[in-house]
């Protein structure tokens, strides 16, 4: 009986821990907005953020993060459309429409999604591991000494530029991805590229879905990540703690999002993709 | 006399551990405190407290005549700009350089020109002997400097309360002694009220008017420095005195939350 | 001069990624020599098995179980309107086996275990307690990191195994519920379409994922320097290593697999 007691009061403290923690990236996240509002009001003078610091973030994320996207989502392009080829030959060994259904499916999902899991991995820890070292060694508490709110100098500069660059790299990304996907069903398939590369499939709403996930993404790995940092705690290990979590919350939180946004597509479209 | 602090009948706890069991202590204006106690006492946690980085499970906490228990981070900002702070870890700003992080209190703070700034910075990097390490990045100064860098960011902004915890940890005796020479100095210009935390007890003796023992979560004794040495407690005597046999308690440290572990045997 | 500084910086870039993969490589031949004759401590490898894997099982689940539903929301319109019901299972299934599946989860395992393994190491390191190993004469590589690869590239396995199914369950789920195919028309075509053959190709690639994932998660944690911030950037390294190497060695085993 009792065995069953401690299981259940770990679930329940589970559920309640999460729902706490759910409560304050909630906060974290309204936060932010706030902290935009507020910079665009100038209240504050908006001196609070150090000049610069936007750019620098833009490039932190951005640029640093390019080599990175392109490997990655070009190799998964090659892959996606060898395996898709692979099957079809097997089904109906048409392969006519394997490049515009591809783009279907790349715009309206594995682009801004696969962009956002690579980016949750790379950006995610880097925010969480920069914060998260800063909550350790203080530098957080002398910045409130300072009557900086944490939120408002470091989150919204890092908030800003990710939502901006995410949907950059996004964009950049799927590029890549269907062009490597054109190269090996062409090279491995003898899939003609003019048969390929064909457009007629795409509509406004896949666009629409692209647009809405890439944003979603961008907006939701910086708080995740920006939360997980701000609450290390204890030295190097905390920050260690604080990376892990970021990467699992906000690949997790990418996904989530994901199946929500492409739900709901599915409702408001009527099952028709 | 307004208090410049005044904390009531303060509790916080960590889980289950109990750091601070019904403290109340009072700083007047103009005055020095010092406090001290062994290792994971709560020290830490009480400037913490004062400063509002932390809220107590219970109690009141007024600083500058104002309540700080309750108020949102967005409140005590102001608060907190008449307040300095020099932290046990220094907690300088790895990003900036040495200037920028002493500038930094004053350019939050609004209100200075860019030259009357760097002019405010120049002179305290002076006061404490940094004069020529302005560009210099943090992980390029030794621990004493990095100390040295907090004191004058601490001091930079002619704070009402300034709180110094740990000035003088890993300093060796002439520069401790250089160190308090220059906080007393800035005290004494500046008028302002000054909560010091130090394991150097005959240091800190003669830089503050009277000393409080933080002794397991709550204040055992508070009386004036020039005489901690022969106190009433057998129990502040043995701590100041270094004495290994008395009533102090030597059991293991707990984890520490607050203070450097050196025992209360070793003064040096 | 614009152009001068970007070929510096790639050049900078290629040359430590180069360091990275020699110091990668170099680690493995160190963990390779170190199971001829394999005498691992059995209390580190139970205690990392248990810890990565029993662990990991929720957030590997809740993951498979959404990235199964939304192959499902993907594939399971296009499959309707073509009025292929029964291939609905195969178009969902085939991917989460073949690529889904393993992909997915062996990212959300170096999150949790890798980037998890990299932090306790570098922490370990940078507290000096590996040189207070070396100094006892114990190998940190057979003590600490073997245990830890072998428990990475076994768990990993399982939890794609148990990945999968919980995919598979999670696609059915979301086309009774949203697209009305029932189960049971799920269950046929998964059991008509998938060979044995697409769930071993996964699995192969969840072998070489987990190495990938071990060794870059070890490297990273024993090669850090500089206290906190450093054990930070091991962890970030670490985990943007893995995904690397997950995406290149999904495309060769792909290739070389068929």
């Amino acid at each position: 009986m009792s065995y069953f007691r401690t299981r259940i009061e770990a679930i329940g403290g589970a559920v309640l821990g999460t729902s706490r923690a759910a409560l304050e990236l909630w906060l974290v996240y309204v936060g932010t907005i706030a902290g935009i509002v507020r910079g665009f009001s100038r209240r504050h003078g908006g001196r609070g953020r150090p000049k610069g610091e936007l750019v620098r973030q833009l490039h932190a994320i951005g640029n640093r993060s390019l080599v990175f996207i392109i490997v990655t989502l070009g190799f998964i392009g090659m892959v996606m459309t060898y395996q898709a080829c692979l099957q079809l030959g097997r089904v109906t060994g048409d392969y006519s429409q394997v490049g515009s259904q591809f783009l279907r499916l790349l715009i309206s999902d594995f682009g801004p999604t696969l962009s956002g899991m690579m980016l949750a991995t790379r950006v995610g820890a880097g925010i969480a591991a920069e914060i998260g070292s800063m909550k350790v060694t203080e530098q957080i508490d002398a910045l409130r000494m300072s009557g900086v709110l944490p939120i408002d100098y470091l989150i919204v500069p890092r908030f800003i530029a990710c939502v901006v660059m995410t949907l950059m790299l996004t964009v950049l990304g799927s590029m890549v991805m269907y062009a490597a996907g054109g190269l090996t069903a062409q090279y491995s398939f003898g899939v003609n590229p003019s048969t390929f590369y064909d457009l007629s499939f795409v509509r406004g709403r896949h666009l629409v879905l692209f647009v809405v996930k890439a944003l979603a993404y961008g907006a939701a790995i910086p708080v995740v990540a920006g939360f997980c940092g701000l609450r290390a705690r204890g030295s190097s290990e905390g920050v260690g703690w604080a990376t892990t979590a970021a990467v699992i919350g906000s690949s997790f939180a990418v996904i989530v999002l994901d199946f929500i946004i492409s739900a709901v597509a599915l409702f408001l479209a009527d099952g028709d993709l | 006399m307004t208090a410049t602090i005044r904390i009531v009948g303060v509790h916080k706890r960590y889980g289950a551990r109990r750091v601070l069991e019904d403290v109340s202590l009072e700083v007047g204006q103009g005055k020095r405190l010092g406090l001290i106690g062994p290792a994971a006492s709560g020290k830490s946690v009480l400037c913490k407290l004062v400063c509002g980085l932390e809220a107590p499970d219970r109690g009141t906490v007024e600083v500058l005549g104002q309540p700080i228990v309750g108020k949102r981070e967005v409140e005590l900002g102001d608060l907190r700009r008449r307040i300095g702070m020099l932290f046990q870890n220094y907690a300088l700003f790895d990003f900036l350089t040495v200037e920028q992080n002493v500038a930094f209190p004053l350019e939050q703070r609004g209100g200075m020109t860019a030259e009357e700034i760097a002019v405010r910075v120049a002179e305290r990097l002076r006061a404490v002997g940094l004069a020529g390490s302005e560009h210099k990045l943090t992980g390029e100064l030794s621990g004493g400097m990095k100390k040295r860098v907090g004191i004058a960011r601490a001091t930079v902004a002619d704070a009402e309360l300034v709180i110094y915890d740990e000035p003088s940890a890993g300093l060796d005796p002439v520069t401790t002694q250089k160190i308090y020479d220059l906080l007393a100095a800035d005290q004494v210009r500046t008028g302002a009220s000054v909560l010091a935390v130090s394991s150097d007890v005959v240091a800190l003796a003669k830089f503050v008017d009277e000393i409080a023992f933080l002794y397991r979560g709550q204040i055992v004794y508070r009386g004036p420095a020039a005489t901690i040495a022969d106190a009433e407690s057998a129990l502040v005597r043995q701590f100041v005195r270094g004495e290994l046999e008395g009533p102090l308690d030597q059991g293991p440290a707990k984890t520490a939350d607050d203070g450097p572990t050196r025992s209360p045997e070793s003064r040096r | 001069m614009i152009g001068e500084k970007t070929i510096a910086n790639i050049g900078g870039g290629a040359v430590s990624i180069a360091q990275h993969v020699g110091g990668i490589v170099v680690l493995t031949g160190q963990v390779l020599r170190a199971l001829i004759p394999p005498r691992i401590d059995g209390r580190e490898l139970v205690k990392n098995l248990h810890k990565m894997g029993n662990r990991s099982v929720p957030i590997v689940a809740l993951t498979a179980l959404f990235a199964g539903g939304l192959m499902m929301l993907q594939s399971g319109p296009f499959v309707k309107k073509l009025g292929a019901t029964g291939l609905a299972g195969w178009a969902a299934g085939y991917a989460v086996l073949r690529e889904i599946g393993p992909i997915l989860i062996a990212l959300m395992f170096s999150g949790r275990v890798g980037a998890n393994n990299t932090a306790e190491l570098s922490t370990m390191t940078v507290t000096e307690q590996l040189d207070g190993l070396r100094a006892l004469a114990i190998d940190p590589v057979k003590f600490l990191v073997v245990p830890r690869v072998i428990a990475m590239m076994v768990m990993l396995v399982a939890l794609t195994v148990i990945g999968d199914l919980v995919a598979l369950v999670g696609a059915t789920v979301v086309g009774s519920a949203l697209l009305e195919i029932d189960a049971s028309t799920m269950y046929h075509s998964f059991a008509d379409n998938l060979k044995p053959y697409d769930f071993l190709h996964g699995i192969s690639k969840s072998v070489a994922f987990g190495a990938a994932i071990a060794m870059s998660s070890c490297y990273f944690g024993v090669t850090v320097r500089g206290g906190a911030v450093g054990v930070g950037r091991a962890v970030n390294a670490a985990v943007v290593a893995a995904a690397v190497s997950i995406m290149l060695l999904d495309f060769f085993i792909t290739y070389l697999a068929g």
